[in-house]
């Protein structure tokens, strides 16, 4: 945890040592602030969140065990799917109700648990799509390159320098579909980071990585936060977890059970429980 | 003028729709041209039926104005003249031979042909005198006759959607093909009825067999060997627009495109029950199709075979898990499938006679059933296809009471006959607007 | 057999105006489907909006035909919204259905009695192409204009050879893709499509000296094919702009594409509605050829031969859209021929003794079957058809 030195790391490490250390707890300078948020699916609840805040200029772990509702509050917080009730906001804008595309817009964006690199897309293309506010994505401006030319110029550059930081400039010219999967991970994290956003949102980032890729993928969610963005991840990989996050939130069953630092949760006797039902055994942080 | 021609249109449409009035069963053998001809109808409509005028003179020319030939009709209203190519021509009635105080209802009495348009060997064309009187029956008559019309058509789209709902339930595969399956059951009860002249249950019977067969042998030869190689499900479903072509053809190469009726029960003696005239082939076409529906929705409720079927189409993934043979059910689903389609054909084709593309022009009624039901639920598709038949022909009637609004007059008159599947269209695209998932689809399904 | 017939109808096939009709609806078919993945199988209504459009013109609004092609621009743009607000929200199917309805009841409307005034019924309207004519460089429109002594004089003279030379040219340019998807070689060979094209000249010059057309079809032919370049530049440019990008990026997986904040929506609307645009000039092309439109041309299987001639060529490149429809139609008509001159005179072919085909329109239905089969071949067994990129292709497994 020695790494986390940036002024970031440590702004957002103090403000939440002030945070009571229980589900629902207010934030400081909170970014995302969602309330009462249901999604039933037939007569299941799959999410049930009275209240949940994610501070700003943090890392912070969405962690549970399978089918607590982790993926569906990501879905229903970035417009991919609509919830049967609530409200949630995003810098004090309210977005519920707003669609998709219109959240990525506002800066925040997302990944996928299943990456979704665009197979048949080459890398450089992939990263290009990325950027945001292009000219020539307008159809009437499509035929005419002289109006596009000089952003697309820019925006490759851009592209190319995210793509040398994320170690994918090697496969620049090759096919999404020809990567690894490690490799689309990265490529899906730094084509996220072409909209510019100001939070991002990841979907088990290191589901399917290999060892080697997820200490430099640490090193790189690392990055967003030191760069000013708000990183809020789905993740299984407890120490993944503990390393890298600044808090740490617990859903089972759609509810929210536990919240704290990570070292907070590893004690919380409600996080075992919740994990030992749906583990059998197996301790929350064995590795930990 | 305007209102006459609508009228017009009705009779006119009314009868090419029953397939019997271009084609008389009885005169079918009359004369006819070694090379291309022009037949002339020549009917008197002023008393609600087609009564035919003898000793008109017709006369055809080619577009610079030279006769080519004329012909006076017979005691059956029909003109026959022989021609020697097809030429862009023109077809002209003599109105000084109608007989005393008849006049042509509509038009002129020179009609234009295009050569480009000259597909058949003898061009029909029919000249109506007197005003067309609208059938005498009330509305309340007609508006029963059209829902009982409507029954029909919708037992018949309600069996052959079944199949085509459960196999995009349990393979995810929009089968453009299925209309296919429907003329196939049709065109194959009509070669053992009248081709090799079985009784018709018999053949219906064996028709069934071999429709669910066919079905299995599509999932055999070519769906299952799709799934496994992965082939994408919007490649497939270009696939099965492939089949619908070839099918289609080759129907169409060795059946014709004519509509051709059953032998079995032609002469329709009509029994009363009660209010109703019923004849006896819509009656075993009713009974038969009834008791098909009962027992699919029977099967699928209380068997565990349909327990398992619905389950798989519900969610292939989770009933896999659940350790039910999907490939299995598929392979039933397509027997069953494949038997429903033809059994639909064989229903349809004693209604309007068998044709090369009938099942082709249901598949859009089947899809907007099925889409109305909720798309893989097979409920969803009896039912949405029941509630398509019988809205696409009570359609046809609208609602008097109400004035006549420019542009919607349909509201008021009724939608033409001819286009009264139109609205199925409307209420295709109005489900998808706001409930696509359909009436008793579940929402996670769409999407 | 006459070869010599058989090669002769099988190249005016190939460069006729059955395939320039099919090369601007597959142009416009694979933006949809070849691009974004959006399933339009009802291309025909968007053609028959095009035809109409021009037929209403004349006939019953009077007025120049030139409004015709805006009333089918108009026609094409309001179809193409109505079938994609539903549908294009959901799952690709829906289009599929919806768009294969919507082809059926255009037919059903326009042949319909009750608007026979506007649309003709089933005779359809006809003669509204005189103005078009008029505008023909042609000297004598009865006459039949070729490739080998040139008939005719000045300008026309100089036109009519530069069209072949650009014909040539593109069927040089053709064989050079070919050359370069299998080899893996991106961009053209100039000097190998050049030279691959002059010699397509020579053997044509050499060959054929009753290779011609009419001089009404020569002018209705030289158009569509200069509506043919007009539109697969534009494919082209938009395909390598931005805006194709994201459309590419939808067709792998639209999602992806929302979650950096596209409107997945907007853009598969726009695709929709120029894809029906241009499919709609194919109907223009197609009307003005015979003067004459009739609602049985526009029938919903047409779609479907379209899109079979556009997978035969490969589906998302603009090399694939333009040269499968003449490989189709070429294909068709080298079949027809080929059959008809090995049945007897009544049309009836027989092998040993057993009737295979039973007259002309038995061998037309033959010809379809064919490309039933063609088609369900080509997706299973090369879904890159003749100019499609290998390469992508197998990524699909993946």
């Amino acid at each position: 945890m020695g790494a986390d030195t940036s002024q970031y790391a440590q702004q957002a490490r103090a403000a939440l040592a002030t945070v009571a250390p229980e589900p629902g707890s207010r934030k400081p300078d909170a970014i995302l602030v969602a309330d009462a948020i249901r999604r039933r699916f037939g007569g299941i609840v799959a999410v049930d969140v009275d209240h949940v805040e994610v501070q700003r200029h943090s890392i912070t772990a969405l962690i549970g065990p399978n089918g607590a509702g982790k993926t569906t509050l990501f879905n229903l917080l970035s417009g991919f799917d609509e919830p049967n009730e609530g409200t949630w906001t995003f810098e004090g804008r309210t977005l519920d109700k707003v669609v998709a595309h219109r959240t990525a817009q506002l800066g925040m964006v997302r990944t996928f648990q299943l990456t979704k690199s665009l197979t048949k897309l080459s890398v450089i293309e992939n990263m290009k799509l990325g950027a945001t506010g292009q000219r020539g994505e307008r159809w009437w401006n499509g035929m005419l390159p002289f109006t596009w030319r000089s952003q697309e110029a820019a925006i490759e550059a851009r592209a190319d320098e995210l793509l040398h930081r994320f170690k994918l400039d090697h496969m620049r010219n090759e096919y999404a579909g020809t990567l690894s999967g490690g490799q689309r991970k990265l490529l899906e994290m730094a084509r996220a980071l072409m909209t510019g956003p100001t939070m991002v949102m990841l979907d088990e980032p290191m589901a399917g990585v290999n060892p080697a890729l997820k200490q430099s993928l640490n090193q790189h969610i690392r990055g967003l936060r030191d760069e000013g963005m708000t990183v809020l991840f789905v993740e299984h990989d407890m120490d993944m977890v503990h390393d890298i996050s600044d808090w740490v939130i617990v859903m089972a069953e759609g509810r929210l059970i536990a919240e704290g630092t990570p070292d907070q949760i590893s004690r919380n006797q409600a996080v075992i429980d919740a994990y030992l039902g749906a583990h059998q055994g197996k301790s929350l942080m064995e590795d930990a | 003028m305007k209102h006459l021609s609508r009228r017009l249109a009705l009779a006119v449409l009314g009868c090419a729709a029953a397939g019997a009035c271009l084609l008389p069963a009885g005169s079918a053998q009359a004369a006819t041209c070694d090379g291309p001809g022009i037949r002339a109808l020549v009917n008197d409509q002023s008393t609600g039926k087609k009564d035919p005028l003898e000793g008109v003179k017709v006369t055809v020319a080619d577009a610079a104005g030279t006769p080519l030939g004329d012909a006076v009709t017979d005691a059956k209203g029909v003109a026959l003249v022989c021609i020697a190519e097809k030429v862009d021509l023109t077809v002209t009635l003599d109105t000084s031979t109608l007989p005393e105080g008849k006049a042509l209802a509509e038009g002129d009495e020179t009609l234009t042909i295009v050569a480009a348009n000259f597909k058949t060997n003898i061009k029909t064309v029919s000249y109506f005198t007197g005003e067309a009187v609208r059938s005498t029956e009330g509305y309340w008559d007609r508006l029963f006759d059209a829902i009982v019309n409507g029954i029909r058509l919708g037992i018949v789209i309600a069996i052959c959607s079944v199949g085509l709902s459960l196999i995009f339930g349990t393979t995810g595969l929009t089968n453009f093909a299925h209309g296919e399956l429907v003329t196939f059951g049709g065109i194959i009860a009509y070669a053992f009825s009248v081709g090799l002249g079985w009784p018709f249950l018999p053949s219906a019977l064996a028709t069934v067999v071999l429709g669910g067969l066919l079905g299995l042998a599509l999932d055999w030869g070519m769906w299952a060997r799709l799934r496994r190689r992965g082939v994408g499900l919007i490649s497939q479903m270009v696939v099965s627009v492939g089949l619908s072509i070839v099918m289609l053809n080759v129907f169409l190469m060795y059946f014709g495109n004519a509509t051709k009726r059953y032998t079995a029960w032609n002469k329709q003696t009509a029994s009363s029950f009660g209010p109703v005239d019923i004849t006896q082939r819509d009656l075993v076409a009713g009974i038969v199709s009834l008791v098909a529906l009962v027992a699919v929705a029977l099967t699928l409720q209380k068997t565990r075979l349909g327990k398992a079927t619905r389950a798989v189409s519900d969610n292939p993934e989770l009933a896999s898990s659940t350790g039910i043979d999907s490939q299995k059910i598929i392979r039933i689903v397509w027997f069953l499938g494949g038997s429903l389609a033809a059994l639909g054909g064989v229903v349809r084709g004693l209604d309007e006679g068998v044709k090369g593309d009938m099942g082709a022009n249901l598949l859009f009624l089947m899809f907007a059933g099925i889409t109305l039901g909720g798309l893989g639920s097979a409920y969803g598709a009896l039912v949405g296809g029941f509630v398509i038949g019988v809205f696409v022909e009570v359609s046809t009637m609208g609602i008097p009471v109400l004035p006549d609004i420019p542009w919607f007059e349909w509201i008021s008159n009724g939608v033409p006959t001819e286009l009264k599947t139109v609205p199925a269209l409307a209420i295709l695209i109005l489900i998808l607007l706001f409930r696509p998932q359909g009436i008793l689809g579940r929402k996670e399904r769409v999407g | 057999m006459d070869w010599g017939l058989i090669l002769e109808l099988t190249l005016k096939a190939f460069f006729g105006l059955d395939a320039v009709v099919f090369i601007i609806a597959a142009l416009g078919l694979n933006v949809q489907f070849g691009y974004a993945g959006l399933l339009n199988f009802g291309q025909a209504a968007f053609m028959a909006a095009g035809a109409y459009g021009l037929g209403m013109s004349v006939n019953y609004w009077g007025v120049s035909w030139w409004w015709g092609v805006a009333f089918g621009f108009a026609y094409a743009a309001v179809l193409a919204v109505i079938v994609g607000v539903p549908t294009l929200r959901l799952r690709a199917d829906y289009l599929a259905i919806v768009t294969i309805a919507l082809a059926e009841l255009v037919r059903l409307i326009v042949r319909s009695v009750t608007h026979k005034e506007k649309f003709g019924g089933t005779d359809g309207l006809k003669g509204f192409a005189a103005g078009f004519q008029d505008l023909s460089p042609v000297d004598a429109p009865g006459n039949a204009y070729g490739l080998g002594p040139l008939q005719t004089s000045g300008l026309m003279r100089i036109a009519l050879f530069a069209f072949w030379v650009l014909v040539a040219l593109a069927v040089g340019i053709a064989i050079d893709r070919l050359r370069g998807r299998r080899t893996g070689r991106a961009g053209i060979n100039w000097v190998l499509a050049a030279g691959a094209g002059a010699v397509v000249f020579a053997v044509l010059m050499a060959l054929f000296p009753r290779f011609d057309y009419l001089g009404t079809d020569l002018w209705v032919l030289i158009v569509g094919w200069g509506i043919v370049a007009v539109c697969a530049l534009y494919v082209w440019a938009l395909m390598r702009s931005p805006w194709g990008r994201v459309l590419k990026g939808i067709r792998e997986d639209e999602d992806a594409v929302r979650s950096l904040g596209k409107n997945v929506f907007g853009y598969k609307m726009s695709a929709l509605v120029i894809g029906a645009v241009i499919g709609m000039l194919a109907g223009v092309i197609n009307a003005l050829r015979t003067s004459n439109v009739q609602p049985d041309n526009f029938s919903r299987a047409l779609t479907f031969y379209v899109l079979t001639a556009l997978v035969l060529g490969g589906v998302a490149t603009v090399t694939g859209s333009i040269v499968g429809p003449m490989a189709y139609w070429a294909l068709l008509a080298f079949t027809d021929v080929f059959l008809s001159e090995v049945s007897d005179d009544t049309g009836r072919l027989a092998v040993g003794g057993i009737t295979l085909l039973e007259n002309a329109s038995a061998r037309g239905q033959f010809r379809l079957v064919l490309v039933g089969v063609g088609l369900i071949m080509l997706m299973v067994f090369r879904p890159q058809g003749l100019f499609g990129n290998r390469k992508e292709m197998a990524l699909d497994g993946r």
